[in-house]
């Protein structure tokens, strides 16, 4: 048990901070729409041309090649050079999409979509989740019909999130009409311009449209789009979803300690209707004391499970108590900071630049669903980590 | 960069867990002679030397690290151990005279921990106990207590003998300045919280797989298998945070101290937690006098006293900044 980086890791730390220091843009990111979804494909392929993208992808795919401690010390970075948050439009595209394809996508596919993907020409969006499949995934209808060397696909998937902007899409599909459960599926690459597609949004509690609706008639894809075997789909799903949990957490370790640290601040200036510091109120001290310990636990939680999963080479099952911890983290904080701003926390006009506590509070909801709701999380420790008797 | 144990370390924490199984089990606690530590096991676990782990090698220690330290009273929380086994390491610390540090060493001569109640003190541990151990952030200093009077007092955990001692405090036998054994004791108590959190999780998980209710086994049902995902949450990130915690002091990084608070901050509450979960999802069964369940409760309140309570644990976090 040791805390020592190694040179390697130490100099690639010193490297990325002097050039995060000139580099990260200095304009605020645009809180929705078209123009957000350009911020973020300028800052990825910035972050590409100088030779930053994919830090612990395979070199052959255009990545780093590096250890996945390197691409924690890669996130602290950005998060203490205050970049803008990684998760943005680029997120499903490097955090799902890419290593799926990494693991499970024929040679084609990975050397057609990656180097796409690293520099953010193309953004990708989750086709798993429909309006009657949720958290029970494998209940999903959307149907695929095999035809020659295509599947046309039938149906429609919910909480799409950024469909409008997205160039692909990971689209998750029943190819077996007689099949049940997590039988029959396919996992498939979905090209969003391809005729048949429709998009709805679905405006939400934080006045924006950021999850959609997406419908899909006759859509044609070719079976050299499939990702692993028809079929077989839930294996690859699967991939997915581990990757989700195991990666898709890495970059908040520092981010959440630094915004703490932030509302602490914030606390020494603020006063709540006492007239007292909210500092000086003891119930609000605690609780932001509480949760710089939590967010401490969270950036050694994921040392400890890096450290281990890059020695061993497989990610285990403590993705959902990460999800876990950092989501209830991230509500806490906002709730806290909530109680100590008053009136000012309740204005709000759907601008995170603008109403950053009010705006994270409201998306709290949304890290504590998406991706696998906190009970599934639950659900899926008691299954894999405690193995419990299984109910379902 | 390895946050986990390794190497030398697993063979250590494993040697110390088969010996505490077999030395100290928690089923001692149910026994007529209570939980006291007694001269024949603080002398077998001296003969073995484990009071000596990370006391350096030219003051007869084995010159082992925080991270050792660590390990052992993990084990040692897991059986419910008595905070003597702790009052003895640190008391080894602070000997200057290397014959009371040899009978410290060996078991000889019992050590209580001492610490403040009101104006005097309260001392927690064996009754024979020879010397006292009172520690703060500033000093720590080793009472001889042979001759003072201090009534026993009713022990809600049977693990932990009480007595409050009389009269003007004694000058010490031996002291040392430093924050150095503050630090080993709250990385101590932090351990044996985390393996109480650990030792209560694994207790209900058991018990879920075997026990029924409407015709099915509890660990079935989500109303136990949530609140058990949360217990291995609380001791995932109180565990993980102890190593980081115990690898900061044995590296003696500057913001030791910051994460150290946070460990024992966390271990508190997990051990806590845990411990009231485990009694409520285990039922009836989980409030009878000859189930562990209580007594891991009932540790885990002592311990969460000891170096550093809940108030003063977030008091300093609140203002104190990590480096790097």
């Amino acid at each position: 048990m040791d805390l020592q980086y190694s040179d390697a890791d130490r100099a690639f730390r010193e490297r990325a901070r002097s050039w995060l220091a000139t580099a990260v843009p200095r304009e605020p990111r645009p809180a929705h729409g078209a123009a957000a979804a350009q911020f973020d494909r300028d800052w990825q392929r910035k972050q590409y041309e100088h030779g930053w993208a994919g830090v612990a992808w395979p070199k052959e795919f255009g990545g780093l090649g590096l250890t996945g401690l390197q691409q924690v010390i890669w996130y602290e970075e950005l998060a203490r050079a205050r970049a803008p948050h990684y998760i943005n439009t680029t997120y499903i595209a490097l955090m799902h999409a890419g290593p799926t394809l990494i693991a499970r996508g024929t040679e084609e596919q990975k050397a057609f979509h990656l180097p796409k993907i690293l520099s953010g020409e193309a953004l990708w969006c989750q086709g798993f989740s429909e309006p009657n499949a949720g958290s029970d995934l494998a209940s999903l209808k959307t149907r695929g019909r095999v035809e020659g060397d295509a599947i046309f696909v039938n149906g429609s998937k919910m909480w799409t999130t950024d469909a409008k902007y997205a160039d692909y899409q990971e689209l998750l599909i029943r190819t077996d009409p007689a099949s049940e459960r997590h039988k029959g599926l396919t996992w498939l690459i979905g090209d969003m311009k391809a005729p048949g597609i429709d998009i709805k949004p679905i405006r939400t509690m934080l006045q924006d449209e950021h999850v959609n609706l997406v419908f899909y008639d006759e859509v044609r894809i070719p079976l050299a789009d499939v990702v692993g075997e028809v079929n077989k789909g839930w294996s690859t799903a699967l991939s997915t979803l581990s990757f989700e949990r195991g990666l898709g957490f890495i970059g908040d370790q520092l981010d959440l300690y630094e915004r703490v640290c932030r509302a602490i601040d914030l606390a020494g200036k603020v006063r709540l209707e006492t007239g007292k510091l909210a500092i000086e109120d003891d119930g609000i001290a605690q609780k932001l004391a509480s949760l710089k310990a939590d967010a401490l636990a969270i950036r050694s939680m994921t040392l400890a499970h890096i450290t281990e999963s890059d020695r061993t080479g497989d990610p285990g099952p403590k993705g959902s108590l990460m999800k876990l911890i950092v989501t209830a983290t991230h509500k806490g904080l906002s709730e806290t900071v909530g109680e100590m701003l008053g009136w000012d926390f309740l204005e709000f006009d759907g601008d995170r630049s603008t109403h950053p506590w009010t705006y994270d509070y409201l998306w709290s909801w949304v890290f504590t669903i998406s991706g696998g709701t906190s009970e599934i999380q639950r659900e899926i420790t008691a299954d894999r980590l405690l193995e419990l008797p299984r109910a379902r | 960069m390895f946050l986990a144990p390794d190497g030398d370390e697993v063979a250590i924490a494993s040697a110390a867990a088969e010996f505490l199984a077999d030395a100290m089990p928690i089923d001692r606690l149910h026994g007529a002679d209570g939980g006291d530590m007694g001269a024949p096991l603080r002398q077998s676990l001296g003969e073995m030397g484990w009071f000596a782990l990370a006391l350096p090698e030219n003051q007869g220690g084995s010159g082992l690290s925080a991270v050792e330290h660590v390990l052992f009273f993990r084990e040692v929380g897991r059986q419910c151990g008595p905070v003597d086994v702790l009052a003895q390491s640190l008391a080894a610390m602070v000997a200057t005279d290397d014959t009371m540090r040899a009978a410290i060493l060996s078991g000889e001569a019992g050590v209580a921990l001492a610490v403040n109640d009101g104006a005097g003190l309260r001392l927690l541990g064996s009754p024979d106990a020879t010397y006292a151990l009172h520690v703060s952030r500033e000093q720590a200093r080793l009472l001889s207590i042979t001759d003072i009077v201090a009534p026993a007092r009713p022990a809600l955990d049977p693990a932990t003998s009480m007595r409050v001692a009389e009269g003007a405090a004694q000058a010490p036998v031996a002291e040392t300045t430093g924050e150095h054994v503050w630090r080993m004791g709250e990385l101590g108590a932090a351990a044996m919280l985390v393996g109480i959190a650990e030792a209560a999780l694994d207790l209900i998980v058991d018990y879920a797989k075997v026990r029924e209710t409407f015709g099915r086994k509890i660990g079935a049902y989500q109303a136990v298998r949530h609140p058990c995902a949360d217990m291995a949450l609380r001791a995932e990130a109180a565990r993980c945070q102890l190593w980081y915690a115990a690898a900061a002091i044995k590296e003696e990084r500057g913001d030791a101290a910051v994460h150290l608070d946070a460990a024992k901050h966390l271990a508190n509450q997990a051990a806590i937690a845990n411990a009231d979960t485990n009694i409520q999802l285990h039922g009836g069964i989980g409030v009878t006098d000859e189930h562990h369940a209580h007594l891991m409760l009932k540790h885990a309140l002592v311990l969460g006293k000891l170096f550093g309570s809940k108030r003063t644990l977030l008091g300093r976090l609140v203002n104190s900044k990590v480096e790097d």
